[in-house]
């Protein structure tokens, strides 16, 4: 644990400075979009990483976050900062559902039923044509349909906020999601609980007979998992001011597994090095479209194949060379304390 | 009939279990009272391990009753057994492996011991001491902090050991604990199975070195083809003219009887 905070401490204090010094719209802008991503690929980390349960599902519960808050926003008048935590729950239930769904499948099996979940919601709402309410003349759909869901309004930081730093709001209300969520995946990998979903990945049949029922624990990885994602989602629809069925698409979710798969599935920090990682290459790869993809299915070759601990396994070795081998030098000069520094 | 401690822990009633066609298990009845210890044994293939499945929940019976602890455990899930107090050794060697020695001993000793309604959030001084107990009895609590994927055959082996005691069983099932091992590692694994048969423990035992099982078991079962060949004495089991013939082989037999004569 201690660990943990020397690593996230100064991620936070640079996270809390970098806007002030540098103010610009586009770091600000792409900070609180990494955010965001961020938080949610920390959360998937725990049901595919940690739990193994290879869900593609949780763009489908971002979005349930997302189109539960701005729902409650236009049609309820809710102010989003409640609608927020609406978002959040509904995320949990609906994410149980489908871990609950998962239950007697496998491995590939998984990954096809969430990922067709994922597709269903994403027809389901780009098929949504029938009038729901009148917009003076136009006709508006339940879901927003291809249009996206607009009109709940945001998280107001532009009233509260002098101009020049209204954007630093969501900014910061985005830091402090994936912030909580972190030090929430954190607590639950290092806890008895993540031994357990850890225990279900590695010899369900041997966890079983140990007494870990897989019903209830992989029910609760995949609810656990479900809060801040869905919190991140409510956080995007407030922030963007418009909730798009683009969140579903396949090339988001693989996008998002990319990171995870990069940073280092499973490890407590791969997440938000995979994120940080990702969001970098595909900064640099916006200039030539056409490389975008070819070059994000590159990278994500490469790690499978070449470095399928991630940038986080590496960065894990490479401490642990560098600390062996100061022991080492340690021990040329005073053999007798290397035993207490081992310890 | 019934008392609070009843006498046979675990009854097995005309217990089968089929794959497709084939009877694995067959109609086979037997009792394990309390602090006794029973060997099985039989040739390859003749269904000890789906037996264990059947017991363990793991496989549901397709004929008979189980009862554990006075209590009818037939449709029982694997995890209830192990907080009812059954704990299983597997015949292959199965760890957590991406998790270190201790950890894999503490699932058993906070998971296994009894069933939690709530998840646990933190782990309280009773669970860690149950862990690091069970580790002492199996000699590895020096080893408790290492990645158990670094550790050699015996210590995983051993390590599941740990696993189970640390739930706090009434009964033990192993599954040739001395299989794939060379003779002095099954020296020691034997030494902490006998070990734990002298504190009390009610163990029921499968195993191919019979002169391991006839110096710890009382009580010998034979299975062959999924059926009960044999019940009885290891003085009777020797004699046995259908137990020498289909697994012990006369040669085998001699020797034992010569061992259990000079015992
Ligand atoms: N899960 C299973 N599915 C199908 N057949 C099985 C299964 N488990 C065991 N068997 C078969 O049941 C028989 C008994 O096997 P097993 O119980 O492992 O014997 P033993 O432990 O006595 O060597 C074997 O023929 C084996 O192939
Ligand atoms: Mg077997």
């Amino acid at each position: 644990m201690r660990k943990d905070v020397a690593i996230g401490l100064p991620l936070l204090v640079l996270a809390i400075v970098v806007p002030f010094a540098w103010p610009t719209r586009y770091v600000v802008e792409e900070m609180t979009l990494f955010f965001i991503w961020a938080a949610v690929v920390t959360q998937w980390n725990l049901v595919f990483g940690v739990a193994g349960v290879f869900s593609l599902a949780q763009m489908a519960i971002f979005a349930i976050g997302g189109y539960v808050t701005g729902m409650l926003g236009l049609y309820l008048g809710w102010s989003l900062w409640l609608a927020m935590f609406a978002g959040g729950l509904a995320a949990v239930v609906f994410s149980a559902l489908v871990g609950v769904a998962c239950l007697r499948l496998r491995g590939a099996y998984v990954a096809l039923l969430t990922l067709a979940i994922t597709q269903t919601m994403y027809l389901l709402i780009i098929t949504d044509t029938e009038c729901f309410y009148m917009e003076g003349v136009t006709c508006r759909n339940f879901t927003g349909g291809t249009r996206g869901l607009t009109g709940y309004g945001d998280f107001g930081f532009h009233q509260l906020l002098p101009h020049k730093y209204a954007a630093f709001g969501d900014y910061f209300l985005a830091l402090a999601v994936l912030c909580t969520a972190t030090a929430f995946s954190v607590f639950i990998i290092r806890s008895p609980v993540g031994l357990a979903f850890k225990a279900l990945r590695d010899n369900t049949v041997y966890a079983i007979s140990r007494g870990i029922g897989r019903f209830k624990y992989q029910l609760l990885v995949f609810a656990a998992s479900a809060l801040f994602t869905g919190l991140a989602g409510a956080v995007y629809a407030g922030h963007f001011r418009v909730m798009g069925a683009n969140t579903l698409y396949l090339s988001q979710t693989l996008f998002l597994l990319s990171m995870m798969i990069i940073g280092g599935v499973g490890q407590i920090w791969g997440p938000l090095l995979g994120a940080a990682a990702l969001m970098l290459v595909d900064e640099a790869l916006k200039e030539v479209v056409e490389w975008r993809l070819l070059g994000l299915g590159l990278m994500l070759v490469v790690f499978v194949v070449v470095w399928p601990k991630g940038l986080a396994g590496g960065v894990e070795a490479i401490a642990r060379r560098w600390r062996r081998d100061s022991v080492r030098a340690f021990a040329a000069v005073r053999p007798e304390e290397v035993a207490s520094a081992k310890e | 009939m019934t008392t609070d401690r009843p006498s046979s822990l675990l009854s097995c009633r005309s217990v089968s279990k089929y794959y497709g066609a084939m009877a694995a298990v067959k109609t086979i009845s037997f009792d394990v009272r309390v602090g006794e210890i029973v060997g099985i044994g039989g040739p390859n293939g003749a269904g000890k391990t789906s037996l264990f499945d059947v017991i363990a929940g793991l496989q549901p019976a397709d004929e008979g009753a189980i009862f554990f602890n006075g209590e009818d455990v037939t449709s029982a899930s694997p995890q209830e057994l192990c907080h009812r107090g059954l704990a299983r050794v597997f015949q292959s060697v199965v760890a957590f492996d991406s998790m270190t020695l201790r950890e894999n001993v503490v699932i058993g000793a906070a998971y296994g011991h009894r069933l939690r309604f709530v998840p646990p959030l933190m782990l309280d001084r009773d669970t860690l001491e149950r862990a690091d107990r069970a580790l002492d009895t199996v000699g590895l609590l020096d080893r408790a902090n290492v990645p158990i994927a670094s550790l050699p055959v015996l210590d995983r082996k051993l390590a599941m050991f740990a696993s189970a005691l640390a739930t706090e069983p009434l009964m033990l099932l192993l599954d040739e604990p001395v299989g794939g091992l060379n003779p002095a590692e099954a020296d020691r694994v034997m030494a902490v199975v006998r070990s734990l048969a002298e504190g009390g423990l009610t163990i029921l035992l499968i195993e191919h070195v019979m002169r391991f099982m006839v110096q710890l078991c009382r009580r010998i079962i034979i299975m062959q083809h999924g059926e009960k060949i044999y019940e009885g004495s290891s003085e009777g089991m020797v004699r046995d003219p259908t137990v020498v013939s289909v697994y012990l082989g006369s040669a085998t037999a001699r020797r034992l009887f010569h061992f259990l004569a000079a015992s």
